[in-house]
Protein backbone atom coordinates (compact mmCIF):
# COMPACT_ATOMS: atom_id res chain seq x y z
CA UNK A 1 0.00 0.00 0.00
CA UNK A 2 1.54 3.40 -1.20
CA UNK A 3 0.91 6.30 1.64
CA UNK A 4 -1.45 8.34 -0.70
CA UNK A 5 -4.17 5.51 -0.03
CA UNK A 6 -4.26 5.69 3.36
CA UNK A 7 -7.18 6.59 5.82
CA UNK A 8 -6.59 10.28 7.03
CA UNK A 9 -6.81 8.23 10.95
CA UNK A 10 -4.27 5.44 9.34
CA UNK A 11 -1.82 8.09 8.31
CA UNK A 12 -1.91 10.00 11.34
CA UNK A 13 -1.36 7.06 13.13
CA UNK A 14 1.74 6.16 11.30
CA UNK A 15 2.48 10.25 11.69
CA UNK A 16 2.40 10.17 14.99
CA UNK A 17 4.01 6.63 15.42
CA UNK A 18 7.24 7.82 13.56
CA UNK A 19 6.22 5.04 11.10
CA UNK A 20 5.87 7.99 8.31
CA UNK A 21 6.86 11.40 7.17
CA UNK A 22 4.74 14.20 6.14
CA UNK A 23 7.04 14.55 3.73
CA UNK A 24 6.91 11.15 2.28
CA UNK A 25 3.09 11.20 2.60
CA UNK A 26 3.26 14.49 0.81
CA UNK A 27 5.45 13.09 -1.89
CA UNK A 28 3.50 10.19 -2.24
CA UNK A 29 0.20 12.55 -2.84
CA UNK A 30 1.99 14.67 -5.20
CA UNK A 31 2.69 11.98 -7.46
CA UNK A 32 -0.59 10.73 -7.38
CA UNK A 33 -1.58 13.80 -8.59
CA UNK A 34 0.91 14.16 -11.43
CA UNK A 35 -0.50 10.68 -12.71
CA UNK A 36 -4.28 10.99 -12.20
CA UNK A 37 -5.15 15.19 -12.45
CA UNK A 38 -4.52 14.91 -16.07
CA UNK A 39 -7.20 12.54 -16.27
CA UNK A 40 -9.51 13.71 -13.77
CA UNK A 41 -8.82 17.43 -13.22
CA UNK A 42 -9.82 18.16 -9.66
CA UNK A 43 -7.26 20.50 -8.97
CA UNK A 44 -7.67 24.34 -9.97
CA UNK A 45 -4.64 24.63 -8.10
CA UNK A 46 -1.95 22.85 -7.07
CA UNK A 47 0.76 24.26 -5.06
CA UNK A 48 3.35 21.55 -4.66
CA UNK A 49 6.10 23.46 -3.38
CA UNK A 50 4.15 25.31 -0.72
CA UNK A 51 2.66 21.47 0.47
CA UNK A 52 6.46 20.40 0.36
CA UNK A 53 7.36 23.19 2.17
CA UNK A 54 4.73 22.56 4.89
CA UNK A 55 5.70 18.58 5.33
CA UNK A 56 8.93 19.79 5.96
CA UNK A 57 7.97 22.05 8.43
CA UNK A 58 5.30 19.25 9.90
CA UNK A 59 8.18 16.61 10.14
CA UNK A 60 10.94 18.85 11.59
CA UNK A 61 8.10 19.98 14.33
CA UNK A 62 6.96 16.63 14.97
CA UNK A 63 10.63 15.51 15.65
CA UNK A 64 11.19 17.81 17.93
CA UNK A 65 8.20 17.06 20.04
CA UNK A 66 5.57 19.07 18.76
CA UNK A 67 2.91 16.91 17.75
CA UNK A 68 -0.50 19.02 17.23
CA UNK A 69 -2.62 15.95 16.39
CA UNK A 70 -4.05 14.08 13.92
CA UNK A 71 -4.37 16.43 11.14
CA UNK A 72 -0.33 17.07 11.57
CA UNK A 73 1.27 16.80 8.05
CA UNK A 74 -1.94 15.18 6.57
CA UNK A 75 -2.66 16.50 2.87
CA UNK A 76 -5.59 18.39 1.91
CA UNK A 77 -7.43 19.73 -0.76
CA UNK A 78 -9.79 23.22 -0.14
CA UNK A 79 -12.80 23.84 -2.57
CA UNK A 80 -11.94 27.09 -4.31
CA UNK A 81 -14.82 29.14 -2.84
CA UNK A 82 -12.57 29.12 0.90
CA UNK A 83 -10.06 31.51 0.69
CA UNK A 84 -6.48 31.26 1.44
CA UNK A 85 -4.42 34.08 2.37
CA UNK A 86 -2.07 34.99 -0.65
CA UNK A 87 -4.18 32.61 -3.14
CA UNK A 88 -6.87 33.36 -5.22
CA UNK A 89 -10.14 31.92 -4.82
CA UNK A 90 -11.73 31.97 -8.10
CA UNK A 91 -15.16 30.09 -7.35
CA UNK A 92 -14.86 28.10 -10.34
CA UNK A 93 -15.60 31.43 -12.33
CA UNK A 94 -14.22 34.23 -14.95
CA UNK A 95 -15.87 36.87 -12.58
CA UNK A 96 -12.89 36.28 -10.42
CA UNK A 97 -10.04 35.98 -12.63
CA UNK A 98 -8.11 38.74 -11.02
CA UNK A 99 -9.34 37.70 -7.11
CA UNK A 100 -6.70 37.73 -4.31
CA UNK A 101 -7.45 36.64 -0.20
CA UNK A 102 -5.99 38.51 1.72
CA UNK A 103 -6.38 36.38 4.85
CA UNK A 104 -7.56 32.87 5.60
CA UNK A 105 -11.22 32.02 5.88
CA UNK A 106 -11.44 30.23 9.39
CA UNK A 107 -11.93 26.82 8.38
CA UNK A 108 -8.48 27.10 6.35
CA UNK A 109 -6.94 29.00 9.52
CA UNK A 110 -8.08 26.56 11.68
CA UNK A 111 -6.88 23.44 9.15
CA UNK A 112 -3.19 25.64 9.07
CA UNK A 113 -2.88 25.53 12.58
CA UNK A 114 -4.00 22.15 12.94
CA UNK A 115 -0.81 21.61 10.57
CA UNK A 116 -2.55 20.14 7.89
CA UNK A 117 -1.30 20.78 4.38
CA UNK A 118 -2.85 22.41 1.45
CA UNK A 119 -2.17 20.47 -1.74
CA UNK A 120 -4.13 22.87 -3.84
CA UNK A 121 -7.78 24.31 -4.26
CA UNK A 122 -10.15 22.02 -6.10
CA UNK A 123 -12.68 22.82 -8.49
CA UNK A 124 -16.47 23.90 -8.36
CA UNK A 125 -19.35 24.35 -10.35
CA UNK A 126 -19.26 27.62 -10.66
CA UNK A 127 -20.13 29.74 -7.47
CA UNK A 128 -21.04 26.37 -6.45
CA UNK A 129 -24.49 27.10 -8.61
CA UNK A 130 -24.88 23.87 -9.86
CA UNK A 131 -24.67 20.15 -8.99
CA UNK A 132 -21.88 18.01 -11.74
CA UNK A 133 -18.70 20.15 -11.51
CA UNK A 134 -18.89 20.30 -15.37
CA UNK A 135 -14.83 21.23 -15.32
CA UNK A 136 -13.93 17.61 -13.35
CA UNK A 137 -14.41 13.72 -14.50
CA UNK A 138 -15.98 11.27 -11.78
CA UNK A 139 -13.12 8.98 -10.28
CA UNK A 140 -14.66 5.80 -11.47
CA UNK A 141 -15.82 6.49 -14.92
CA UNK A 142 -14.38 9.42 -16.31
CA UNK A 143 -17.23 9.65 -18.80
CA UNK A 144 -19.88 10.52 -15.86
CA UNK A 145 -20.58 13.44 -13.88
CA UNK A 146 -18.14 14.20 -10.71
CA UNK A 147 -21.33 15.34 -8.80
CA UNK A 148 -21.36 18.85 -7.34
CA UNK A 149 -20.86 21.14 -6.71
CA UNK A 150 -17.87 20.07 -4.53
CA UNK A 151 -16.87 18.04 -7.79
CA UNK A 152 -13.47 18.53 -7.14
CA UNK A 153 -12.98 17.71 -3.67
CA UNK A 154 -14.92 14.50 -3.61
CA UNK A 155 -12.75 12.96 -6.46
CA UNK A 156 -9.73 14.16 -5.30
CA UNK A 157 -10.27 12.07 -1.79
CA UNK A 158 -11.56 8.90 -3.97
CA UNK A 159 -8.70 9.06 -6.04
CA UNK A 160 -5.68 9.44 -3.60
CA UNK A 161 -4.98 12.70 -4.67
CA UNK A 162 -5.86 13.83 -1.20
CA UNK A 163 -6.01 12.38 2.24
CA UNK A 164 -8.94 14.86 2.68
CA UNK A 165 -11.13 17.93 1.90
CA UNK A 166 -13.90 20.21 2.42
CA UNK A 167 -16.70 21.22 0.43
CA UNK A 168 -19.70 23.42 0.75
CA UNK A 169 -22.98 22.32 0.99
CA UNK A 170 -25.74 24.16 0.24
CA UNK A 171 -28.37 21.81 -1.18
CA UNK A 172 -26.51 18.64 -0.90
CA UNK A 173 -22.97 19.82 -2.52
CA UNK A 174 -21.13 17.71 -0.14
CA UNK A 175 -22.83 15.29 -0.16
CA UNK A 176 -23.82 14.96 -3.78
CA UNK A 177 -20.14 14.33 -5.24
CA UNK A 178 -19.11 11.85 -2.08
CA UNK A 179 -21.79 10.09 -2.66
CA UNK A 180 -21.25 9.89 -7.02
CA UNK A 181 -17.62 9.46 -5.96
CA UNK A 182 -17.59 6.16 -3.19
CA UNK A 183 -16.24 8.75 -0.14
CA UNK A 184 -17.58 10.10 3.00
CA UNK A 185 -19.71 13.54 3.33
CA UNK A 186 -20.70 15.58 6.04
CA UNK A 187 -23.05 18.59 6.03
CA UNK A 188 -23.07 19.47 9.42
CA UNK A 189 -25.47 21.60 11.47
CA UNK A 190 -26.32 24.84 10.54
CA UNK A 191 -24.07 26.92 12.09
CA UNK A 192 -21.62 24.55 13.54
CA UNK A 193 -18.76 25.39 11.56
CA UNK A 194 -17.80 28.79 10.71
CA UNK A 195 -18.51 30.30 6.69
CA UNK A 196 -16.58 33.47 7.41
CA UNK A 197 -13.70 33.40 4.18
CA UNK A 198 -16.03 31.08 2.56
CA UNK A 199 -17.84 32.57 -0.80
CA UNK A 200 -21.57 32.41 -0.08
CA UNK A 201 -23.94 31.08 -2.34
CA UNK A 202 -26.88 30.99 -0.47
CA UNK A 203 -26.42 32.42 3.50
CA UNK A 204 -29.35 30.77 5.31
CA UNK A 205 -28.82 27.42 3.52
CA UNK A 206 -24.87 27.30 3.18
CA UNK A 207 -22.76 24.65 5.08
CA UNK A 208 -19.28 24.08 5.42
CA UNK A 209 -17.90 20.16 6.04
CA UNK A 210 -15.21 17.18 5.39
CA UNK A 211 -14.79 14.89 2.28
CA UNK A 212 -13.39 12.29 3.93
CA UNK A 213 -12.19 8.27 3.16
CA UNK A 214 -13.60 6.81 5.90
CA UNK A 215 -16.66 7.99 8.50
CA UNK A 216 -14.00 8.22 11.52
CA UNK A 217 -11.95 10.69 9.38
CA UNK A 218 -14.52 12.94 8.74
CA UNK A 219 -15.05 13.04 12.44
CA UNK A 220 -11.61 14.08 13.34
CA UNK A 221 -11.55 16.83 10.55
CA UNK A 222 -14.96 18.14 12.50
CA UNK A 223 -12.59 18.50 15.81
CA UNK A 224 -10.63 21.17 13.68
CA UNK A 225 -13.23 23.00 12.36
CA UNK A 226 -16.13 23.39 14.48
CA UNK A 227 -16.48 26.02 17.22
CA UNK A 228 -17.77 29.72 17.29
CA UNK A 229 -16.46 32.10 14.70
CA UNK A 230 -18.76 35.78 15.57
CA UNK A 231 -17.85 36.30 12.15
CA UNK A 232 -19.92 34.27 10.55
CA UNK A 233 -23.76 35.52 11.92
CA UNK A 234 -25.05 31.77 11.93
CA UNK A 235 -22.54 30.91 14.15
CA UNK A 236 -23.33 28.66 16.98
CA UNK A 237 -21.97 29.28 20.76
CA UNK A 238 -21.36 25.36 21.32
CA UNK A 239 -19.53 23.62 23.77
CA UNK A 240 -16.31 22.15 22.54
CA UNK A 241 -17.01 18.22 21.81
CA UNK A 242 -14.87 15.24 20.47
CA UNK A 243 -16.56 13.53 17.35
CA UNK A 244 -13.99 11.07 16.43
CA UNK A 245 -16.28 7.95 16.98
CA UNK A 246 -16.24 5.48 19.66
CA UNK A 247 -15.12 2.01 18.39
CA UNK A 248 -17.17 -0.64 18.77
CA UNK A 249 -20.54 -1.58 16.74
CA UNK A 250 -23.37 -2.56 19.22
CA UNK A 251 -26.13 -0.02 18.02
CA UNK A 252 -29.10 -1.41 20.77
CA UNK A 253 -31.72 0.67 21.30
CA UNK A 254 -30.68 2.90 19.14
CA UNK A 255 -33.69 3.88 16.61
CA UNK A 256 -33.24 4.18 12.98
CA UNK A 257 -35.80 6.28 11.36
CA UNK A 258 -37.03 4.32 7.58
CA UNK A 259 -39.10 6.89 5.62
CA UNK A 260 -41.83 6.01 4.01
CA UNK A 261 -42.33 8.52 1.70
CA UNK A 262 -40.14 10.74 -0.21
CA UNK A 263 -37.15 9.38 -0.16
CA UNK A 264 -37.19 5.89 -2.13
CA UNK A 265 -39.43 7.68 -4.53
CA UNK A 266 -38.48 7.60 -8.46
CA UNK A 267 -34.99 6.30 -6.68
CA UNK A 268 -32.91 3.20 -8.75
CA UNK A 269 -33.73 0.14 -7.87
CA UNK A 270 -30.12 -1.11 -7.43
CA UNK A 271 -30.06 2.09 -5.14
CA UNK A 272 -32.65 0.91 -3.02
CA UNK A 273 -31.43 -2.50 -2.68
CA UNK A 274 -28.27 -1.36 -1.36
CA UNK A 275 -29.60 1.00 1.06
CA UNK A 276 -31.97 -1.19 2.53
CA UNK A 277 -29.28 -3.85 3.21
CA UNK A 278 -27.42 -1.23 4.67
CA UNK A 279 -30.28 -0.08 7.24
CA UNK A 280 -31.15 -4.07 7.45
CA UNK A 281 -27.37 -4.15 8.89
CA UNK A 282 -27.95 -1.50 11.21
CA UNK A 283 -30.56 -3.42 12.37
CA UNK A 284 -28.33 -6.84 12.97
CA UNK A 285 -26.29 -4.39 14.97
CA UNK A 286 -28.97 -3.56 17.35
CA UNK A 287 -30.93 -1.02 16.15
CA UNK A 288 -34.25 -0.66 15.90
CA UNK A 289 -36.64 0.17 12.74
CA UNK A 290 -39.10 2.81 12.71
CA UNK A 291 -41.33 4.00 9.69
CA UNK A 292 -41.10 7.45 9.41
CA UNK A 293 -43.44 9.84 7.78
CA UNK A 294 -41.09 12.53 5.60
CA UNK A 295 -43.00 16.03 6.22
CA UNK A 296 -44.15 18.65 3.93
CA UNK A 297 -42.53 16.96 1.10
CA UNK A 298 -44.76 18.74 -1.51
CA UNK A 299 -42.62 21.88 -0.01
CA UNK A 300 -39.59 21.21 -0.15
CA UNK A 301 -38.10 22.21 -3.66
CA UNK A 302 -40.39 25.16 -3.15
CA UNK A 303 -39.04 26.05 0.09
CA UNK A 304 -35.43 25.33 -1.37
CA UNK A 305 -35.85 27.07 -4.68
CA UNK A 306 -37.44 30.23 -2.63
CA UNK A 307 -34.57 30.74 -0.23
CA UNK A 308 -31.78 29.88 -2.87
CA UNK A 309 -32.71 31.66 -5.79
CA UNK A 310 -33.17 35.04 -4.27
CA UNK A 311 -30.36 35.13 -2.16
CA UNK A 312 -27.71 33.93 -4.83
CA UNK A 313 -28.93 36.34 -6.83
CA UNK A 314 -28.39 39.52 -3.82
CA UNK A 315 -25.07 38.42 -3.48
CA UNK A 316 -24.18 38.94 -7.17
CA UNK A 317 -26.46 41.91 -7.63
CA UNK A 318 -22.73 44.22 -8.31
CA UNK A 319 -21.13 41.52 -10.77
CA UNK A 320 -24.21 40.48 -12.52
CA UNK A 321 -24.91 44.28 -13.60
CA UNK A 322 -20.48 44.96 -14.20
CA UNK A 323 -19.14 41.83 -15.95
CA UNK A 324 -22.70 39.31 -16.54
CA UNK A 325 -20.84 37.92 -19.98
CA UNK A 326 -18.03 36.55 -17.90
CA UNK A 327 -20.59 34.14 -15.96
CA UNK A 328 -21.09 30.43 -17.28
CA UNK A 329 -24.81 30.78 -18.93
CA UNK A 330 -26.72 27.97 -16.55
CA UNK A 331 -25.69 30.58 -13.51
CA UNK A 332 -26.23 33.76 -15.42
CA UNK A 333 -29.67 32.99 -16.26
CA UNK A 334 -30.50 31.91 -12.92
CA UNK A 335 -28.72 34.70 -11.52
CA UNK A 336 -31.02 37.08 -13.86
CA UNK A 337 -34.52 35.24 -13.41
CA UNK A 338 -33.68 35.30 -9.81
CA UNK A 339 -34.01 39.36 -10.16
CA UNK A 340 -37.62 38.86 -10.59
CA UNK A 341 -39.01 37.03 -7.97
CA UNK A 342 -41.38 38.84 -5.39
CA UNK A 343 -40.28 39.26 -1.53
CA UNK A 344 -43.60 37.53 -0.77
CA UNK A 345 -41.96 34.63 -2.40
CA UNK A 346 -39.23 34.65 -0.58
CA UNK A 347 -40.91 35.29 2.93
CA UNK A 348 -43.38 32.16 2.38
CA UNK A 349 -40.34 30.28 1.62
CA UNK A 350 -39.21 31.65 5.20
CA UNK A 351 -42.50 31.20 6.72
CA UNK A 352 -42.48 27.61 5.46
CA UNK A 353 -39.29 26.59 6.46
CA UNK A 354 -40.23 27.52 9.91
CA UNK A 355 -43.26 24.99 9.64
CA UNK A 356 -40.60 22.45 8.23
CA UNK A 357 -37.88 22.48 11.23
CA UNK A 358 -41.09 22.29 13.86
CA UNK A 359 -42.38 19.00 11.74
CA UNK A 360 -38.94 17.92 11.42
CA UNK A 361 -37.85 18.27 14.98
CA UNK A 362 -41.71 16.35 16.11
CA UNK A 363 -40.38 13.63 13.72
CA UNK A 364 -36.87 13.13 15.18
CA UNK A 365 -38.69 12.94 18.51
CA UNK A 366 -39.71 9.83 17.30
CA UNK A 367 -35.77 8.41 16.19
CA UNK A 368 -32.04 9.11 16.66
CA UNK A 369 -31.71 9.00 13.10
CA UNK A 370 -33.20 8.94 9.79
CA UNK A 371 -31.43 6.50 7.16
CA UNK A 372 -32.29 7.29 3.44
CA UNK A 373 -30.31 6.90 0.47
CA UNK A 374 -28.37 10.40 -0.33
CA UNK A 375 -29.24 10.93 -4.26
CA UNK A 376 -31.84 8.91 -6.28
CA UNK A 377 -29.32 8.21 -9.16
CA UNK A 378 -25.39 7.06 -9.47
CA UNK A 379 -23.01 9.16 -11.93
CA UNK A 380 -25.09 9.77 -15.38
CA UNK A 381 -22.93 10.43 -18.41
CA UNK A 382 -21.82 14.11 -18.31
CA UNK A 383 -23.57 15.21 -21.57
CA UNK A 384 -27.14 13.74 -20.03
CA UNK A 385 -29.35 16.52 -18.90
CA UNK A 386 -32.66 14.23 -17.41
CA UNK A 387 -33.06 11.00 -16.04
CA UNK A 388 -36.26 9.30 -17.09
CA UNK A 389 -38.28 6.87 -13.83
CA UNK A 390 -39.68 3.67 -14.42
CA UNK A 391 -43.05 5.65 -14.39
CA UNK A 392 -42.16 7.46 -17.74
CA UNK A 393 -41.35 10.57 -15.12
CA UNK A 394 -38.40 12.54 -16.92
CA UNK A 395 -36.57 14.92 -14.38
CA UNK A 396 -34.01 17.10 -14.90
CA UNK A 397 -30.09 15.71 -13.38
CA UNK A 398 -29.85 18.67 -11.35
CA UNK A 399 -33.32 18.71 -9.39
CA UNK A 400 -32.92 14.46 -9.06
CA UNK A 401 -29.84 14.69 -7.35
CA UNK A 402 -30.62 17.39 -4.67
CA UNK A 403 -33.94 16.11 -4.19
CA UNK A 404 -33.20 13.84 -1.31
CA UNK A 405 -30.35 16.45 0.05
CA UNK A 406 -31.97 19.56 0.16
CA UNK A 407 -34.67 18.72 3.40
CA UNK A 408 -31.10 18.94 5.80
CA UNK A 409 -30.26 22.31 4.21
CA UNK A 410 -33.55 23.73 4.43
CA UNK A 411 -33.78 22.15 8.41
CA UNK A 412 -30.31 22.76 9.02
CA UNK A 413 -30.25 19.38 11.06
CA UNK A 414 -26.63 17.35 10.01
CA UNK A 415 -26.38 14.94 7.76
CA UNK A 416 -23.56 12.11 6.76
CA UNK A 417 -22.83 10.40 3.82
CA UNK A 418 -21.57 6.88 3.10
CA UNK A 419 -20.73 4.72 0.92
CA UNK A 420 -22.95 1.64 0.94
CA UNK A 421 -21.71 -0.28 -2.67
CA UNK A 422 -21.90 0.12 -6.05
CA UNK A 423 -24.22 -0.34 -8.93
CA UNK A 424 -23.89 -3.18 -11.53
CA UNK A 425 -21.87 -1.08 -13.77
CA UNK A 426 -19.20 -0.29 -10.77
CA UNK A 427 -20.68 3.33 -9.99
CA UNK A 428 -20.64 4.23 -5.86
CA UNK A 429 -23.96 4.17 -4.26
CA UNK A 430 -24.27 6.43 -0.87
CA UNK A 431 -26.35 6.46 1.86
CA UNK A 432 -27.43 9.22 4.19
CA UNK A 433 -27.86 9.35 7.95
CA UNK A 434 -29.62 12.69 9.55
CA UNK A 435 -29.95 13.51 12.66
CA UNK A 436 -30.97 16.19 15.47
CA UNK A 437 -29.33 19.70 15.22
CA UNK A 438 -26.08 19.29 16.76
CA UNK A 439 -26.39 15.52 16.35
CA UNK A 440 -23.16 15.10 14.93
CA UNK A 441 -21.59 12.15 17.21
CA UNK A 442 -24.68 9.94 16.69
CA UNK A 443 -24.53 10.02 12.95
CA UNK A 444 -20.82 9.71 13.38
CA UNK A 445 -21.16 6.73 15.61
CA UNK A 446 -23.47 5.10 13.88
CA UNK A 447 -21.61 5.47 10.15
CA UNK A 448 -18.54 4.23 11.97
CA UNK A 449 -20.32 1.15 13.19
CA UNK A 450 -21.54 0.27 9.75
CA UNK A 451 -18.46 0.65 8.80
CA UNK A 452 -16.28 -1.32 10.65
CA UNK A 453 -18.79 -4.48 9.62
CA UNK A 454 -17.45 -3.86 6.08
CA UNK A 455 -14.56 -4.65 3.54
CA UNK A 456 -12.15 -1.69 3.46
CA UNK A 457 -12.90 0.54 0.46
CA UNK A 458 -10.19 0.36 -2.17
CA UNK A 459 -10.20 3.69 -4.05
CA UNK A 460 -11.26 4.86 -7.36
CA UNK A 461 -9.52 3.52 -10.20
CA UNK A 462 -10.60 5.61 -13.30
CA UNK A 463 -7.40 7.38 -13.67
CA UNK B 1 -46.38 39.77 -11.30
CA UNK B 2 -48.15 36.87 -12.57
CA UNK B 3 -45.25 34.60 -14.38
CA UNK B 4 -47.98 32.72 -15.24
CA UNK B 5 -48.54 34.97 -18.41
CA UNK B 6 -44.78 36.57 -17.99
CA UNK B 7 -43.76 37.64 -21.39
CA UNK B 8 -40.21 38.28 -22.90
CA UNK B 9 -40.98 42.10 -22.54
CA UNK B 10 -42.23 42.05 -18.89
CA UNK B 11 -39.34 39.75 -17.65
CA UNK B 12 -37.38 43.05 -19.65
CA UNK B 13 -39.17 46.18 -17.51
CA UNK B 14 -39.54 43.63 -14.61
CA UNK B 15 -35.40 43.16 -14.41
CA UNK B 16 -35.47 46.73 -15.23
CA UNK B 17 -37.18 47.69 -11.96
CA UNK B 18 -35.03 45.40 -10.44
CA UNK B 19 -32.21 47.91 -11.68
CA UNK B 20 -31.11 45.31 -13.82
CA UNK B 21 -31.75 46.22 -17.55
CA UNK B 22 -30.96 43.07 -19.96
CA UNK B 23 -29.90 42.53 -23.38
CA UNK B 24 -32.68 41.75 -26.02
CA UNK B 25 -31.39 38.46 -27.51
CA UNK B 26 -32.16 37.57 -23.17
CA UNK B 27 -35.72 38.23 -22.47
CA UNK B 28 -37.02 35.73 -23.73
CA UNK B 29 -34.90 33.02 -22.15
CA UNK B 30 -34.95 34.97 -18.94
CA UNK B 31 -38.63 34.93 -19.31
CA UNK B 32 -38.42 31.36 -19.29
CA UNK B 33 -36.61 30.51 -16.35
CA UNK B 34 -38.29 33.11 -14.47
CA UNK B 35 -41.25 31.39 -15.12
CA UNK B 36 -40.16 28.17 -14.35
CA UNK B 37 -39.18 29.16 -10.95
CA UNK B 38 -42.44 30.74 -10.24
CA UNK B 39 -44.39 27.58 -10.88
CA UNK B 40 -41.96 26.15 -8.81
CA UNK B 41 -42.06 28.18 -5.86
CA UNK B 42 -45.84 29.43 -5.98
CA UNK B 43 -46.90 25.81 -4.58
CA UNK B 44 -45.92 27.68 -1.23
CA UNK B 45 -49.00 29.91 -1.44
CA UNK B 46 -51.37 26.93 -0.58
CA UNK B 47 -49.78 27.08 3.01
CA UNK B 48 -51.97 28.42 5.65
CA UNK B 49 -49.01 29.98 7.81
CA UNK B 50 -51.52 31.54 10.18
CA UNK B 51 -49.22 33.54 12.71
CA UNK B 52 -45.93 31.54 11.55
CA UNK B 53 -42.95 34.02 11.43
CA UNK B 54 -40.00 33.73 8.75
CA UNK B 55 -36.79 31.43 9.95
CA UNK B 56 -35.18 34.63 10.20
CA UNK B 57 -35.48 35.74 13.41
CA UNK B 58 -31.67 36.94 14.97
CA UNK B 59 -31.17 37.50 18.60
CA UNK B 60 -29.89 40.94 19.90
CA UNK B 61 -26.94 40.82 21.27
CA UNK B 62 -24.61 38.07 22.53
CA UNK B 63 -25.59 34.87 21.29
CA UNK B 64 -26.48 31.85 23.91
CA UNK B 65 -26.10 28.09 23.22
CA UNK B 66 -29.26 26.80 22.11
CA UNK B 67 -29.75 23.35 20.84
CA UNK B 68 -33.43 23.88 19.28
CA UNK B 69 -31.85 24.73 16.40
Amino acid sequence: MQPYELSLTAAADEIRERRLSPVELTDSVLQRVAQAEPHLHAYVTIVAEHARRAAREAAHDIAAGRYRGPLHGIPMGLKDLIDVAGTATSAGSRVRADHHAPADSTVAARLREAGAVLVGKTHTHEFAYGLTTPQTHNAWDRTRVAGGSSGGSAVAVASGMATFALGTDTGGSIRVPTALNGVVGLKPTYGLVPRHGVTSLSWSLDHVGPITRTVEDAGVVLNALAGHDPRDPASLATPVADYRPIAGTDLTGLRVGVPRTYYFDHIDPEIEAAVRRAIDRLQALGARLVDVETPMTRYIQATQWGLMVPEATAYHQGTLRTVPELYQDDVRILLEAGELMPAGDYLRAQRSRTLMRQEWARMLQEVDVIAAPTVPATAVEADRSTITWADGTVEDVSDAYVRLSSPANITGVPSLSLPVGHDAAGLPIGMQLLGRPLGESVLLRVGHAYEQTQPARDLAHAA
Amino acid sequence: MSAAELTASEAARWAALAGLPLPADRHASVAAVAHHIHAVVAVLRELDFGDTPPALAYRAGEEKYDAAV
